[in-house]
């Protein structure tokens, strides 16, 4: 599925000495099976943004299209099963006595049968490393695992478009490791991730295309290469771009590496090349 | 942003109201609340009522937020009024329709009960209105110091208190973050009789209060860990003064509750 924002704009709490013009006119696509980065900084809309994606928020001004549909004529229902939206730090909307009853309650609310939410809430499960949590409760959980049961949750709905708002803050590095292979997973599988993320270096492991959001606008957009190059600045590119961005110059056989893996083939070339 | 608003905010206005001193504005809303209630005729209701207003007026809050504050006590004073009106069968008929009669004498109790409670509530928001949660609990707590003798535990009230308007805005928020999180697996909260609605707020309040013990488990510790032993002891930064316009406030409050009572 396709969701697509035209010049979407939010204003919150609208003519209160309160409000807040969080998106100023936001044009931007999620692609098919592609996983969409979005970065910028505190208070640039990014979390705003996101909540238009399945119309938890909707846009006082400007429209999301749903496969060139107007969101706002779909059912919400409908809506919020194919856009699965993970909340910063989702554990904590955890509640049910058992981790299986957990993942299976929007199976459930979904109308599934019995066995296929079972087998669904396995499956998710056993994808996010947590089979064998099942019969646990979630609050006796470690941080870790918590994170993976909540993210199973929105999961086990089989969203066509999952979206992780700092799916990864605040967690031991395997398990942000196991995260971000996931996600990438199902990305090559056919689900588009937009992943929203003020950590580059995440970013740029796992993105096929990278939105900068700047106060409530798109700065920037395209591939990672791209926009990450165009700024190799210490706040505005991972750690990869800003070794490699000084090297450039005098050795422009180096590429644009973005992810780590490929930096470092770059870097090895470089240096068997001068020998 | 607007959470807690309704509950009774403090608005920082400058106003002579609120540069008075809690203690005493405690002690006269007390002092306004009882003679509300021990005043029966219609001359001394109208005088409390008239400095109630007026005191209103001289908080300089605007008076949305006493409307606000009024909101949720709307439904008991409007059904507070229909009893009244249409079940009391005192005086001359005014109006008879069907089985429904109204007499002069119900519509004039239902209306005096009505705004009984209107003041009441006017005044509470006046106090809470005025006085930074601070000063309020600070307040409470010298007020009810006298009784520690009888080892009654007032700074661990006032504390309480001061914790508890605190955290209002804070689990307001993440209530709604919350619902916002059920809501996007499929939670809906709108739909279905009572009882399935009360039922889908369990993903809700389950882990609310589950954060809410979190909460208070860290505060406890961030409260020991600097120090905090309980009231023995303690200092303020902030002391409370009890000055001649404080004294002059409270016996204003006696005179025309007094004087409400006489009339």
């Amino acid at each position: 599925m396709r969701v697509e924002f035209q010049d979407v704009r939010h204003v919150y709490a609208p003519g209160t000495p309160f409000e807040v013009e969080a998106l100023r006119g936001v044009s931007l696509a999620v692609e098919p099976d592609e996983v969409l980065g979005i970065v910028g900084g505190t208070g640039s809309g990014k979390s705003t943004l996101v909540q238009h994606l399945n119309l938890l928020l909707e846009p006082t001004g400007g429209r999301v299209l749903v496969d060139g549909v107007d969101a706002r004529t779909l059912r919400r229902s409908e809506l919020r099963r194919r856009v699965g939206l993970v909340f910063q730090f989702p554990e904590a909307a955890l509640f049910a006595p058992t981790v299986e009853e957990d993942v299976a309650f929007a199976p459930r609310r979904l109308g599934m049968d019995e066995d296929e939410v079972r087998q669904r809430v396995r499956q998710t499960l056993e994808l996010l490393g947590a089979g064998h949590l099942e019969q646990r409760s979630p609050f006796a959980l470690s941080g870790g695992e918590k994170r993976r049961v909540a993210i199973a949750g929105v999961l086990a709905m089989a969203p066509e478009v999952l979206v992780l708002d700092e799916p990864a803050a605040g967690l031991d590095p395997a398990t942000r490791e196991d995260l971000l292979g996931v996600v990438r997973a199902l990305g090559d599988g056919g689900t588009s991730v937009v992943l929203v993320s003020h950590d580059l270096d995440e970013v740029a492991e796992v993105a096929d295309r990278v939105c900068v959001l700047e106060e409530g606008r798109v700065r920037a957009v395209g591939t990672p290469e791209e926009v990450f190059y165009a700024h190799p600045e210490a706040s505005q590119a991972p750690t990869s771009v800003r070794v490699v961005a000084p090297l450039k110059e005098e050795y422009p056989e180096i590429g644009s590496p973005v992810r780590f893996e490929e930096t470092l083939a770059a870097l090895k070339g470089l240096l068997e090349g001068r020998r | 942003m607007t959470a807690g608003r309704t509950l009774g905010q403090f608005y920082p206005v400058g106003s002579p109201l609120h540069e008075l001193d809690a203690r005493a504005k405690i002690l006269a809303t007390g002092i306004l609340a009882v003679g509300l209630f021990l005043v029966d005729s219609a001359t001394g209701f109208l005088l409390i009522a008239a400095a109630i207003v007026s005191l209103v007026v001289a908080s300089r809050v605007p008076p949305g937020i006493f409307l606000d504050s009024l909101k949720p006590v709307a439904l008991i004073v409007a059904l507070t009024l229909l009893f009244q009106v249409f079940f009391s069968r005192e005086g001359a008929t005014l109006l008879e329709w069907g089985f429904l009669q109204v007499h002069e004498g119900g519509l004039f109790r239902g209306l005096f009960l009505a705004s009984r409670i209107l003041l009441l509530v006017s005044t509470a928001a006046l106090l809470t209105a005025t006085t930074a949660p601070v000063e309020l609990a600070d307040g409470i707590e010298d007020l009810l110091s006298p009784l520690e003798r009888l080892r009654f535990p007032a700074h661990e009230l006032a504390m309480m208190i001061t914790i508890a308007l605190r955290f209002i805005p804070t689990l307001y928020e993440e209530a709604q973050k919350i619902t916002r999180a059920q809501a996007a697996r499929g939670a809906d909260f709108a739909e279905g009789g009572p009882i399935r609605r009360a039922r889908a707020m369990l993903p809700v309040l389950v882990p609310l209060t589950i954060g809410a013990f979190r909460r208070a488990d860290e505060l406890a510790e961030a409260m020991e860990s600097r120090g905090y032993r309980g009231g023995e002891g303690r200092t303020r930064y902030r002391e409370l003064r009890f000055r001649a316009r404080d004294a002059l406030a409270l016996a204003i409050a006696a005179l025309v509750v007094v004087g409400g009572i006489l009339l």
